[in-house]
This record gives C-alpha cells, sequence and structure tokens, in this order.
C-alpha cells in the first residue's frame, strides 16, 4: 500500500527538478491532447516559442504581456507566501486603474515626469485602499480574506462599469457627440504615455522596469528589513510570530496594503504603458489578476522568480493570441497554462512527502504516553 | 465494590506488550489484566506508559509485541473500528465530537447497522434518550455539541461506547476537564455499568479519585508494569511509592540553597487564566521566584503548565490578578513587554512555538530582538550582524550545524533547544521560564542544558522549571512548587524533601 | 393591464428563469465544501457544461426532450470529468486547494478547454437546435401572479427544485448525509467512527462537478441557446459566493439564487422602466451581501451557529499508525 510521509528534509536537487520535470511533464501531456486532436504537437510547439520570443517583434509582445501579470504575479506571491489568500488581485488592478487615469486626467498639462511619477502613486494608493478593506476584515474579525477579495473583485469590476457606462463621471469623455452616444474613457495626454526602452533585441515598457524592481525591492525586503522579516515568521508559524511578540494584526493588514499596491501598480501600467484610457471590457477580459496567481504559484512565491515566470506565461499567452485561428483554435493556451500549473502542484507532493510503497506496518507515530 | 472472582475469564488480557516510538521505549514488555465488571485504574506520571498501553488497546497503535486477548479470545487489532467491533470503546481525553452536530448524530455517527433513510431520526432519538436515562446520564439528543457543558460532552462520548454495545470501555484522564460534581457523577455511571457485567479502564493520575472508584490499580513506571494491588488492600503511600520511586543518578545537580534573602524578581499573584478551550486552567495561583534561585514546577502533564508559562510569557491573557517582574506589574498578555522587561521563554513546544522552523538558525537567534538595536536601526535588519551573532551563539552554544543559514527544522532535538537556549540566554533576561527543557533529549544533551540553567542561576537569573519530569526538578531546584489542577499545592524547600510526599501532590492528595 | 405584465410579476419570474443555473452550481458546490474540499473551479466547470451541452445537443439526434436529457447529462458528466483533476489533487494529493480550483478555471475556462473545444467543433454562432422551452405546467400558465412564476418555467427549473429537496432529504434525513456532515465538520471523528474520508471528498467533489456542469448546460440550452465563449461571464464565481450566502444550506441556496437572478434581470427591466438608479448598484448587492454575511459568520457567536464546515479547505492526513 502507498504511505505518504512528510518529509524531514527536502534535498536541494529535488526543489529544482522537481519544477523542471512538471514543466516537462505538462508539455508532454499536453502534446499527447494535441496529438488526439489530430495536430503536430512538435510543430505546434515549435510554432508556440516562435511566436512568444523568437519572431520579429515576438519579445517586444511578450514584454506587454508579461508586464501586468508580473506586477500582479508579485502581487500575488507576497501575500500568498504569508498564507494570505488574497485572490482580489484582479479588482486591485482595476482600482488602480481607475486611480492611475483619474490622476492622469487631472495632471493633464503637468509635464511627464509628475504626471507619471502622479500615475504611479494613484495606481499604488488606490490599490491598496482596495486592499485594506479585506486585510482589516481578517486582521480584526477573522473573516476569510478567500471571499472577501473575490467578492471585492466583482464590485470593483461594476465600479469600472459604471464609470465609463453607466454615469457622467470625471473619467468618461463627454467632449464629442459620439462620445456621449458610445460610452468611452477619456483619453490621456501624450505626456501621460510611459516611457519605454528600445534595447534592440526588445523594447521594454516602463511598467516592466518597474516590475523588475520590484520584485528585486521585496526579495530586499524579505531578507533585510524588520517587517519582511516578521512576514516571514507569520507565514511559517503563527504560533512563534505570537511568541517572538510580533504583531501580527499589524503585519497582515500591511502585506495585504503591498499586495494590493502592487496589483493596482500593474493597473497603473495597463493605463499608461498600453491603453492610455480607462478601458473597463478590455481590462475585464485580460482576466490579469488571476492570470497573476498561476505566476506567483508557478514562481513558488519567490519574488526573484516571478519575473522569469510571468516571461514565460505572458510568452505563451502572446502566442496564442498572435496564432488564434482556425488552426490554432483559442483556449490552447489556458489548456497548457492549466496543465503546467497541475503538474507543478502535482509535483510539490513530491516536493513536500515522501512517497513509499510496502506492507502495512505501524511505523512512525508522535510520541505519546 | 465487586468481587473479583478466581478463576474466571479476564475481559481483558494484555501480554508483554511492547511499543515504541523514535527515542523512547513507551511500553516495555507490559502485562496487563482487567476482570470482567471491575474498575481497574491505570497510574501512573507522564513517560510512564498508561496512554499508550490504553492506546494499544483501543486499535490506535498497534504493538512491536505481545499479544492481547478479549474474554480469552485472541485478537488483532489494526484499527479503532476493530476493536469497537469486539466490544472496546474508549473515551478520549479531548474528546472526538463533530461540534456543529446533535448529539444524536454524534452517537449514531458510523452506525452501519442504522438504516439508509433516516426517517427514523425521532427513533433514533427515542433510543438515545432511553439509553441515557438507563444509565441516568440525563441528556438532550437533539442538543448541538457545542452547546453542551464539558460533562455532559463526555457523556455523549461515554454513550457513544454503550450505543455500540461496548463491553469494555477505557477512559483516558476523565476528569481532567470535569468539576468535582461532574467527576461524582462519573464515577456513579461506572458503577453502574460495572454493576452490568462491563468492565472499566480508568486512565489516571490522581490518587483520591482511583481510590475511591476502582477494584484494583496497576501502576505503571517507566514503561513497565510495577505491579497490581487491590485498591481496598493498599494505600495512597503505597501507591505514590510505587508510582514515583525511583534512584536518581544523574550529574549535573545543584546544590540547594536557601534564598530566601535575595530579592524577588518575579512574583504571581493570585493568577487566574483559561485554557484553549475557555476552562479554567490556573487557579488562583501564587508563586515567587528570587534572583539566582531555581524554583520547580513538579506535576503530572494537563495540569496548567503550560498555561502557567504563557501567562508569564504574555502569550495568554490572564482573566485576574498580577505578574510583578522585579516588583513592578505587567501588562496582561503583551509578549512584546514581557520580552523587552527581560522575561525568557524556553517553551515546551520547541520546534512548534519556540522557533520557526523553515528559518535559518541565524534568523531565529535574533526571533525576538530583530526589532531593536544594534539588530536592526530604524527598521532596516543588519544581517552581517545577525550572520555574526549566530556565529558567536552557536560556537558558545555548541550548536552542531554546518552553517548559520542552515533551515532550523534540520537539526535535532537537542541543537533546536540549544538554539532556543542561545537565544533566550544571550538577551540578558533577568527571570527564565523553562517548560520541559530537556524532554525528547538525549542524555548529552540534557546534562548541557541543566548545565546552562544552573550557570545562568549563579548569574543571579531566576529560573522557573516547570518539568514533568521529577528527576530534573529533583536535582536543579532550590525549592519545589506542585501544581495540581491549576493551582499550586505545596512549596517545599528541596532539601529534605519528601519524595512520596511530593508524590502524593502531584496526585492530589495530601 | 394584466396584472401578470406587472413589474414585480416580470420580475419574479426573471429572477427564478435567471438564477436557476446557479442554483445547480451552488449545491454541487455546497456538497463538496460540506466535505471540506474547497473548489475554486466552478466557473471552468459550468463552461465546460455549457460547451459540451450544446455540442450534444447538435450532434444527437432523437426526440426533442430525450435528446435534451442526454444533453444536459453529457454536459455534467464532462464537468466531472475535469473536476476529477481537481478531486485528485486536492484529496489525493494534498495540493494547494485554492491553487488547484484556480488553475482548474484556467485550464478549462474562458481561454481554455472549453473555449478550445467550443472553436474546434465550430459551435459558435449557430443557434441550438433543441432547447429548453418554457412548459405550460398544469395549463395554469396565465393563472395571475402564481402563473409566470411558478407553472411557465423550464424543465430545468423543475428540475432544480426536485435537487434543493433531495440534497435537503439527502443531508439530514439519511445516514450518508449525516457522515458527509460529519467529514466536513470533523474528520478525525468520522475517521475514527470508520467513515471514509478520502472517499467522501472525492465522490462530493465529483457530484458538485456534475452539478456545476448542468448548471453551465442551462446557460447553453436555456438561457440564450447558442454557444459563445466564456458565456457564463462569472456565474461560477457567484455560485461559490452563494454558498456561504446560503450558510452552506440547500434551501437557502434558492433564496439566494434568486436574489442574484433578480439582480441580474434588474438592470434590463429597470432601463425599460426608465428608473435611473445605475443598475451597478443593484448588481453589486450580491456580493457587498456576502462580505457582510461572511463577517457576521465569522465571528464567534455566529461560527457555530451558522458556520462554515470546520475542515473546510485544510487536507486531512491521518496520523501514522
Amino acid at each position: 500500500m502507498i504511505r505518504i510521509q512528510r518529509r524531514q528534509t527536502t534535498p536541494r536537487w529535488l526543489l529544482v527538478a522537481v519544477p523542471a520535470l512538471s514543466l516537462v511533464a505538462a508539455f508532454a501531456a499536453a502534446a499527447l491532447v494535441l496529438l488526439v486532436a489530430g495536430k503536430d504537437p512538435i510543430a505546434t510547439y515549435q510554432r508556440i516559442f516562435d511566436r512568444a520570443f523568437f519572431a520579429p517583434g515576438a519579445l517586444t509582445s511578450t514584454l506587454v504581456t508579461a508586464t501586468p501579470l508580473l506586477l500582479t504575479g508579485l502581487a500575488a506571491a507576497a501575500a500568498f507566501r504569508m498564507r494570505l489568500w488574497n485572490i482580489g488581485g484582479e479588482g486591485q488592478l482595476y482600482l488602480g486603474a481607475i486611480g492611475a487615469s483619474g490622476v492622469g486626467i487631472a495632471l493633464q498639462h503637468q509635464p511627464a515626469p509628475i504626471l507619471i511619477g502622479g500615475m504611479i502613486a494613484g495606481g499604488l494608493v488606490a490599490g491598496a485602499a482596495w486592499a485594506i478593506i479585506p486585510g482589516l476584515l481578517r486582521a480584526y474579525l477573522n473573516t476569510n480574506e478567500i471571499i472577501t477579495t473575490l467578492m471585492l473583485n466583482y464590485v470593483a469590476g461594476l465600479l469600472l462599469l459604471y464609470l465609463i457606462f453607466d454615469s457622467q463621471s470625471y473619467w468618461r469623455d463627454l467632449s464629442t457627440f459620439t462620445a456621449r452616444q458610445f460610452p468611452q474613457g477619456k483619453v490621456l495626454a501624450d505626456a501621460a504615455t510611459w516611457p519605454a526602452f528600445d534595447l534592440q533585441v526588445a523594447i521594454v515598457p516602463f511598467g516592466f522596469v518597474l516590475g523588475i524592481l520590484a520584485a528585486i525591492a521585496l526579495w530586499l525586503v524579505y531578507r533585510s528589513t524588520v517587517f519582511g522579516f516578521q512576514v516571514r515568521v507569520l507565514g511559517d508559524s503563527r504560533a512563534a510570530a505570537r511568541y517572538a511578540g510580533i504583531k501580527s494584526r499589524r503585519v497582515i493588514v500591511a502585506m495585504m496594503a503591498l499586495s494590493g499596491a502592487l496589483a493596482g501598480l500593474g493597473g497603473a501600467s495597463e493605463i499608461g504603458d498600453f491603453r492610455h484610457v480607462l478601458d473597463p471590457r478590455g481590462l475585464q477580459q485580460a482576466g490579469l489578476g488571476y492570470a497573476g496567481i498561476v505566476v506567483a504559484a508557478l514562481a513558488r512565491y519567490n519574488p526573484l522568480a516571478v519575473p522569469v515566470v510571468a516571461v514565460l506565461i505572458g510568452g505563451l499567452a502572446n502566442a496564442g493570441y498572435s496564432l488564434q485561428g482556425p488552426d490554432f483554435p483559442a483556449g490552447l493556451v489556458g489548456v497548457l497554462q492549466g496543465t503546467i500549473l497541475f503538474f507543478a502542484l502535482g509535483g510539490e507532493l513530491l516536493v513536500r512527502y515522501r512517497i513509499t510503497f510496502g506492507s502495512s506496518r505501524a511505523l512512525v507515530a508522535p510520541a505519546r504516553t | 465494590m465487586n468481587e473479583v472472582t478466581a478463576g474466571q475469564v479476564p475481559a481483558v488480557a494484555m501480554r508483554s506488550i511492547t511499543k515504541r516510538f523514535p527515542g523512547v521505549l513507551a511500553n516495555d514488555a507490559v502485562d496487563f489484566e482487567a476482570s470482567q465488571g471491575e474498575v481497574h485504574a491505570l497510574l501512573g506520571e507522564n513517560g510512564a506508559g498508561k496512554s499508550t498501553l490504553a492506546s494499544i488497546l483501543t486499535g490506535l497503535y498497534r504493538p512491536d509485541s505481545g499479544q492481547i486477548a478479549i474474554d480469552g479470545r485472541r485478537v488483532e487489532f489494526h484499527s479503532p473500528k476493530d476493536a469497537m467491533a469486539a466490544g472496546v470503546s474508549m473515551v478520549h481525553q479531548h474528546f472526538r465530537l463533530a461540534a456543529s452536530l446533535t448529539v444524536s448524530d454524534n452517537i449514531v455517527l458510523g452506525d452501519r447497522r442504522a438504516g439508509w433513510l433516516r426517517t427514523s431520526a425521532r427513533t433514533i432519538d427515542t433510543t438515545v434518550e432511553e439509553l441515557a436515562k438507563r444509565y441516568r446520564m440525563p441528556v438532550d439528543p437533539r442538543a448541538r455539541i457545542w452547546q453542551l457543558s464539558v460533562g455532559e460532552q463526555q457523556r455523549v462520548e461515554i454513550l457513544k461506547a454503550l450505543y455500540r454495545g461496548a463491553r469494555i470501555l477505557i477512559l483516558d484522564e476523565p476528569t481532567s476537564l470535569l468539576t468535582p460534581q461532574e467527576a461524582d457523577d462519573l464515577f456513579v455511571t461506572l458503577r453502574r455499568m460495572t454493576d452490568e457485567g462491563r468492565t472499566v479502564v480508568f486512565v489516571s493520575h490522581k490518587l483520591d479519585e482511583l481510590m475511591a472508584v476502582s477494584d484494583r490499580v496497576t501502576v505503571l513506571r517507566g514503561g513497565r508494569s510495577i505491579g497490581t494491588v487491590v485498591t481496598r488492600e493498599s494505600s495512597p503511600a503505597e501507591l505514590a511509592r510505587m508510582m514515583i520511586g525511583r534512584e536518581v543518578m544523574f550529574a549535573q545537580t545543584k546544590k540547594a540553597q536557601d534564598l530566601s534573602r535575595a530579592k524577588v524578581v518575579l512574583e504571581l499573584l493570585g493568577v487566574n487564566a483559561n485554557g484553549d478551550l475557555g476552562i479554567r486552567a490556573l487557579n488562583g495561583v501564587s508563586l515567587s521566584v528570587r534572583d539566582g534561585e531555581i524554583v520547580g514546577v513538579a506535576g503530572v502533564s494537563g495540569n496548567g503548565q503550560r498555561q502557567l508559562a504563557e501567562v508569564i510569557s504574555g502569550t495568554r491573557p490572564r482573566t485576574s490578578g498580577d505578574v510583578l517582574l522585579a516588583g513592578q506589574k505587567l501588562r496582561n498578555a503583551d509578549a512584546e513587554e514581557a520580552i523587552e522587561k527581560g522575561v525568557a521563554h524556553v517553551p515546551e513546544d520547541r520546534m512548534g512555538t519556540g522557533v520557526a522552523p523553515s528559518l535559518s538558525i541565524a534568523d531565529n537567534l535574533i526571533l525576538k530582538s530583530h526589532k531593536r538595536p544594534p539588530i536592526s536601526r530604524l527598521g532596516i535588519l543588519r544581517r552581517g550582524l545577525a550572520l555574526a551573532n549566530a556565529r558567536d551563539l552557536m560556537k558558545r552554544f555548541a550548536v552542531a550545524a554546518p552553517d548559520p543559514e542552515t533551515p532550523t527544522r534540520l537539526l535535532s532535538g537537542g541543537n533546536v533547544q540549544k538554539v532556543v537556549l542561545a537565544r533566550e540566554l544571550s538577551s540578558q533576561p533577568v527571570m527564565i521560564v523553562a517548560a520541559n527543557p530537556t524532554r525528547g533529549l538525549d542524555v548529552g544533551a540534557t546534562e548541557s542544558v541543566r548545565a546552562l540553567l544552573i550557570e545562568a542561576a549563579s548569574r543571579g537569573v531566576g529560573i522557573l522549571l516547570i518539568s514533568e519530569d521529577l528527576d530534573e526538578i529533583l536535582v536543579l531546584a532550590d525549592r519545589i512548587a506542585v501544581i495540581y489542577e491549576g493551582r499550586i499545592v505545596g512549596v517545599i524547600p528541596r532539601a529534605g524533601a519528601d519524595v512520596q510526599h511530593i508524590g502524593l501532590m502531584m496526585a492530589g492528595s495530601s | 393591464m394584466n396584472v401578470n405584465d406587472s413589474i414585480v410579476v416580470v420580475l419574479a419570474a426573471s429572477a427564478i428563469f435567471y438564477g436557476t443555473p446557479l442554483v445547480f452550481a451552488a449545491v454541487g458546490e455546497l456538497l463538496a465544501e460540506r466535505s471540506g474540499v474547497l473548489n475554486l473551479g466552478v466557473e471552468g466547470m459550468m463552461l465546460i457544461g455549457a460547451v459540451t451541452a450544446f455540442w450534444s445537443v447538435q450532434n444527437l439526434s432523437g426526440a426533442d426532450w430525450f435528446v435534451l436529457l442526454l444533453a444536459t447529462g453529457i454536459g455534467g458528466l464532462a464537468a466531472l470529468a475535469v473536476s476529477l483533476i481537481h478531486a485528485v489533487l486536492a484529496v489525493g494529493l494534498r495540493a494547494n486547494q485554492i491553487v488547484s480550483g484556480l488553475a482548474l478555471t484556467i485550464f478549462a475556462g474562458a481561454t481554455g478547454l472549453s473555449s478550445y473545444v467550443g472553436n474546434v467543433a465550430r459551435l459558435g454562432g449557430q443557434p441550438a437546435k433543441h432547447e429548453f422551452t418554457a412548459l405550460n405546467v398544469f395549463g395554469l400558465q396565465d393563472v395571475p401572479v402564481a402563473g409566470p412564476i411558478l407553472f411557465h418555467q423550464n424543465a430545468l427549473v423543475y428540475a432544480s427544485w426536485v435537487l434543493v429537496v433531495l440534497a435537503l432529504v439527502y443531508l439530514y434525513r439519511t445516514r450518508t448525509g449525516l457522515h458527509l456532515r460529519a467529514v466536513g465538520e470533523s474528520p478525525e471523528t468520522a475517521d475514527v467512527m470508520g467513515v471514509n474520508v478520502a472517499r467522501y471528498r472525492y465522490a462530493h467533489t465529483l457530484v458538485g462537478g456534475f452539478l456545476a456542469g448542468v448548471g453551465g448546460a442551462y446557460f447553453s440550452l436555456a438561457i440564450t441557446p447558442n454557444w459563445i465563449d466564456g458565456m457564463t461571464s462569472g456565474a461560477g464565481w457567484i455560485a461559490i459566493a452563494l454558498v456561504i450566502f446560503a450558510f452552506w444550506r440547500p434551501e437557502l441556496t434558492l433564496v439566494g439564487a434568486y436574489l442574484f437572478g433578480l439582480f441580474s434581470s434588474l438592470g434590463f427591466v429597470l432601463q425599460a422602466r426608465q428608473v435611473h438608479l445605475p443598475p451597478e448598484v443593484f448588481a453589486s448587492l450580491p456580493y457587498v451581501m456576502t462580505v457582510v454575511v461572511l463577517v457576521v459568520v465569522s465571528t464567534g457567536w455566529a461560527k457555530q451557529r451558522l458556520g462554515a464546515p470546520a475542515a473546510l479547505g485544510t487536507p486531512y492526513v491521518r496520523e501514522e499508525r
């Protein structure tokens, strides 16, 4: 019979081998699916990787897709590492977009640095504020954050719709007759367009750079700040945190705010880097907040791994969009992503537990006398 | 009291039962026998092996060797279900009940005899009610478990066993959570059950109860069976002697001192506190510790020791009473203040509470000092300093590990404890609360831990040593306090202390 | 004006009509959660149900009622098959249930398998060959007030009522239902009493999947009898919230589902009547209410009386023997 026992120690090679093997296994499984559907898996994969990274302009497109994933991925990684299940990245991103575009409209006559700086601040603050609500409920009333953050995603989505479609709000473009008939948001000034960096091999959006900086900053926070230390302790053992005199409730609220701010920055980047207008439908269709959770899970919540995973997943998604057609149905992307995640989750088991096969004999048990 | 008829096949016969867990031989070729219609007590202090034996009888564990026979028939239990089928049921110390379900639900849970469709819910309620009435254990079948008092919940557990026709009922420390009145009611119920020919095995460390309710007592010590006596023909003193009596042979001892003229560093005045389930765990505890003194708190596990340590270290709120440190009142449930004012705490659950297991040794060494200079300034942690600090402490306290960045959970129990002690002692405390500091450690580690405590005391630190290992207290303490059911039932100087007397106090009878 | 055209009656009838898929999905999720398994993949499973049921309807032939029955069943089974992945991961491999459920939604949802199948089979843009239409029960469809509301709904609506009754009987009046409640409340207790915790969790997760699939089929066969990518638009997530809103009780899922259904249709109806309150206000009410309910449920007082199965979301590992 199969016996599952928690491992005492995890060999280092396993920590690297398992995610890598999961990836391989996932691609193999997806290849099977493709074969069944009558497609050539090798050719399909070649096309995917080509469109994701190697074709002219591919890497740039991939970075466009990867940028918000990087930020929402960091948001999820930061919270999930502390076992704070913030599923509200989606809503926090929307709020960030609202905040950033609001500031962008208000400061539209200001020079670019002030404008962009303001948009960043707007995104950070709005996202943080949206996340603090469930954070407070969790910290002080012990309310399950999975559901509260999820519900607020919907409210945020509705808020987006309201601002553009069902109100005469500040965000709405009411300047022309057409705009009044077909609701849309105010387009931001040119100065509000975030810079991009041409590196020959690809054009890197400002948001991506901010994301890299945020990843490094998060890593440093964990390593070298009191707050980061407390987060690590709390994520490992609540009892030890209490024993050490750590004020757990404050840490929870602070972490939610941080997570929300990162997702909000993702929203600001969507506006500043790519859309330049508050576009509810586009934002909602992209599902960037939820995708960020996938990125975070695959990166095993390590901030330095998030950018890499974000680029990989972004590449996959990007390839999916650009290859879309009768030959390459939309949906293959999700299937691949999901499969990779399943195998990664299954692989987790091997990392955490040891599986033995043998007869049912009395084995290790906690000492009780 | 029932007469035990000679020549009858015993209801329970356990022969040469041996059970080993990593690092400890819990049962060493134990023989145990209980007759039909008797209340047979299993007596022993912690580590004696009585709970393990009971768990084996009820099918939770499988013995490494030995045999069990029920009513003369050889049996082998692979699970509690097998035991239940053979008529053996256990009422655990920590109830196995589903809180939001009703009494009836809990009682019939898992019963395959009941019909698939429970339109007979009312019939079940009636059956339960009748059963309860027969044993005079009134309980409302439709009440939800969380609505019941602890005594009532225990009745449900007993009814669960009776409903399944249990002939042999094992009770593990049944009165630990009951009021005296509830305990008396329980004893009446037990008598009723044995009058019907059932057998009750009563696991406990409380002498006065055993004397009152049992027919025979089997005493376990150190995993072995010391002997079985007929209760009527024995005395508390004899039982205590059997339970405790031993030779003490340890190298690290502290010369018992009279420090009554030293300054009082810790004082508890009438402290009351509740346990995790909301039941009173500490009852008007008053205690003092002086500079340089080791006060040992002896007692059997589950009498409030953990809660005592937590109240002092500020991780558990008091419901009333004061804790004074060097004459100043400490705020209630403020662990941060206690740490800052110099209270060190070596918790009994070192892996679960004392360290954050996935974090490195270096991190765990600054677990409490991370907020203050020199380790941190303006919110920034000075890692270099933390690592240097770790290397220094690891050398001084001989922590065996490759480097300070090793995750703490990879260390042996002894080394984890050294990390905890290194941290607590290096913080220049004025007072240390150490709870079971050498539990689960090998001889070498035990000696080093004790040496460290003695050395701290010699530097003037006051130590409250809470230990379920009486040997340890007998070699280290200057004064010995005994805790029983959340009260301090006696404080005596170690010099000239009568071990038997201590044993009696630990067992609630003095 | 006929009272049956009044806003109240119309709203009530639409509330039931639009709320029905939520009833199926919520009762399914409720059963899974009662066993202690949180399945966040409901949205994905509903979409799988929608697409497979639609495919069946387009490609199977036979009498109307037969094809519809078969299609609904196929939709349920397809979703059940997909939910098996989550069951294996969460129960068998003790993986993180939150991530696993989300992975399921991504795998099966609007950018995943359901979209893939729909596009490969070229199901978009066709009207359904068979659809669930409103029935005239006992010929009472024109009775004042009760007629349109109770006697003029489609077969799946009535099936959902039967489902709720069955779920109630199952949970509170059968031995298996009792075991289920024990497993979700205290798996250690159930285990000691001889109940196979893993088996109950697997079984009820799969049943939850099946019912989510049926709920999804409702979308493609009753609400909009065609297939669109991502047509459930978040109904799966609402169903999850609904379970909490209903305090894990089947009869209350009806109330909650119809409330949500009401808010879905309120927007259109109000616009038609020139009422100028932004529809988003109403639409957001259910979500806000769920948060309020959750806060209440989490406090100590309510926790025992109304609360979640205590072991929800935590893997059960039996102590070694």
